[in-house]
């Protein structure tokens, strides 16, 4: 039988397939078998509570989904003392994302942040104090919020970046400088979707991010990129339904991968792609992810 | 108990406008209550990506039906799925509510399907039911047999919902009532019924992505700030919610 666990830069799976931030909240507790997962990041926290955006903040595209959810959740303190020690009671590595409005709030936010098995962060959201810009949509700035999160703890910190970045490799590379541990690559892509009886955006926020089987090969190239330009581990993400989806970003060399919105359409999916992974292992007979991962062959062109 | 199964269909039929689509659930009568719903989607497809939010029409020992009005492609193609074949269910999900003795069930359209449902626990009661047109009221005579009665309209002829209420008013004096039907229905019944009823209760319908909790898109505004519907609903106090 395959070994699945996988172990980077100070953090240790069982397996390297983790449940992305974002979709899922507790009551999947009594869906899916969290023990079975490899890990799982909390969806994203901020200092203090957060309401989220006005209706609608969800609809369908083709093979996928745009949301504009607005960061909703109750704040760190609520995390702290509600949620986590539900978490940890589930028999899985537990990670939680992080969001801010400005680096100093990033920074306060992580020393708050403890008995987790890392930190992950969101830096595709804007940097209020600043005009408003993505945070990682910029090199410098990733950067600083970076070594912001780093230089208060000494948790692992998974920072996942955003596809709407102008040169994903240089944010990529900056976050590497900064001590990042791990890159998630990458969060949603923004996308635009019109009401057509009232010619209006249907998001009052104007545009959502797109997520779910649509992207995934443009989250793969991402991924592929940032593979062969940084020597840090990269987690894939994007669009990642099944088993054979997941094999496309271990192939490019991901040492992970997160499973989001494929949830709204198989919540079981994380369980399929982890028990098919470890039989296509077998049938091919790679011993462990190591073995499987980064064999894109380059000579094709 | 919530699951994820994927179920075959048994029976698929019109009924009026409508399609009726029975699904084999040996057991889903032991755990599947009033006012809750199931998301389903078409078993093995990504495209359309979503499960839709559909309220129980019946359930029974070995089956429940779901009553499907096409408004898209995803209904469209739920519509359209033919005995032997199979669908991803995902439920019981949402609240379940106390249905009470009897009471007044207010009906616009497709809004017809889970207060008949909760009419399975009812002894008796009221109906005011509105379509557009004779093709679109269905079930009046299952409704008569399980003891309501049941009073009708149509726009082509006589008027809206909003008119029956209002002819009736008097039905509604002190009593528990429940809606279901579309928004603008739903707006113009607040203002007529507010000082008659002693509770009123909405079953609202929302764009859901996991329906159970997870991914907080289904949120509607109350006076307690967001809840959501899959989880704190589908049937909200009226008075708690902010409709439109």
């Amino acid at each position: 039988m395959a070994d699945l666990s996988v172990s980077f830069t100070g953090i240790e799976l069982k397996n390297p397939v983790m449940l992305a931030s974002g979709v899922w909240d507790l009551p999947y507790t009594e869906l899916i078998d969290f023990e079975k997962l490899g890990g799982i990041v909390y969806k994203s926290i901020s200092l203090s509570s957060r309401e989220g955006n006005p209706p609608p903040r969800l609809t369908e595209i083709p093979c996928g989904v745009i949301n504009s959810i607005g960061l909703a959740n109750k704040g760190i303190e609520n995390f702290n003392k509600e949620i986590l020690p539900q978490l940890k009671d589930l028999g899985t590595e537990v990670f939680v994302s992080i969001f801010g409005e400005s680096i100093e709030e990033f920074a306060e936010l992580t020393s708050r942040i403890t008995d987790v098995s890392g930190i992950e962060v969101n830096i595709s959201c804007p940097n209020v104090k600043e005009g408003g810009l993505l945070f990682g949509a910029d090199p410098d700035i990733a950067y600083n919020v970076t070594k912001a999160v780093c230089s208060n703890t000494d948790l692992p910190v998974i920072v996942k970046l955003t596809p709407e970045a102008v040169d994903i490799v240089k944010v990529a590379l900056s976050v590497k400088e900064a001590g990042a541990s791990a890159i998630t690559a990458s969060n949603t892509f923004q996308g635009l979707v019109i009401d057509i009886e009232t010619h209006k955006p249907i998001f009052r926020r104007i545009t959502g991010g797109v997520s779910g089987p649509a992207i995934r090969p443009l989250s793969l190239y991402k991924a592929y990129q940032i593979t062969r330009a940084v020597d840090i581990p990269v987690i894939g993400s994007g669009g990642i339904t099944d088993w054979m989806d997941a094999l496309e970003y271990f192939f490019v060399g991901v040492s992970a991968i997160e499973v989001g919105s494929a949830i709204f359409n198989n919540p079981l999916a994380p369980i399929e792609i982890i028990d098919n992974i470890n039989r296509y292992m077998d049938e091919n007979e790679y011993k462990n992810i190591l073995e499987m991962k980064g064999e894109v062959n380059e000579e094709r062109c | 108990m919530t699951t994820f199964r994927i179920l075959p269909v048994i029976e698929n039929r019109r009924l009026g406008p409508y399609t009726l689509l029975r699904i084999k659930d040996v057991g889903i009568h032991k755990y599947a209550g009033c006012g809750q719903f199931v998301m389903v989607g078409l078993s093995f497809l990504r495209d359309p990506f979503l499960l839709r939010p559909l309220s129980f029409l019946s359930v029974d020992n070995d089956s429940f039906s779901l009553l499907i009005k096409i408004k898209g492609r995803g209904t469209e193609m739920l519509s359209m799925v033919k005995p032997g074949e199979y669908l991803k269910v995902l439920g019981p999900l949402g609240r379940t509510i106390l249905p009470g003795e009897k009471g007044i069930l207010i009906a616009g359209g497709i809004g017809i399907a889970p207060l008949f449902y909760q009419s399975q626990w009812m002894r008796g009661g009221v109906l005011l039911y509105g379509a557009k047109d004779k093709r679109e009221l269905v079930l009046v005579k299952e409704m008569e047999d399980r003891g309501l009665v049941v009073k009708t309209i149509t726009e082509e002829k006589g008027g809206t919902v909003c008119d029956l209420v209002m002819e009736n008013i008097a039905l509604l004096k002190g009593q528990r009532v429940f809606i279901c039907g579309p928004v603008a229905m739903i707006k113009s019944l607040r203002e007529i019924i507010r000082d008659y009823t002693r509770e009123t209760f909405v079953y609202l319908e929302r764009r859901m992505g996991c329906g159970i909790g997870g991914c907080k898109s289904c949120a509607i505004k109350t006076g307690y700030g967001y809840k959501f519907v899959c989880q704190d609903g589908p049937v909200f106090p009226l008075e708690e919610v902010e409709i439109g």
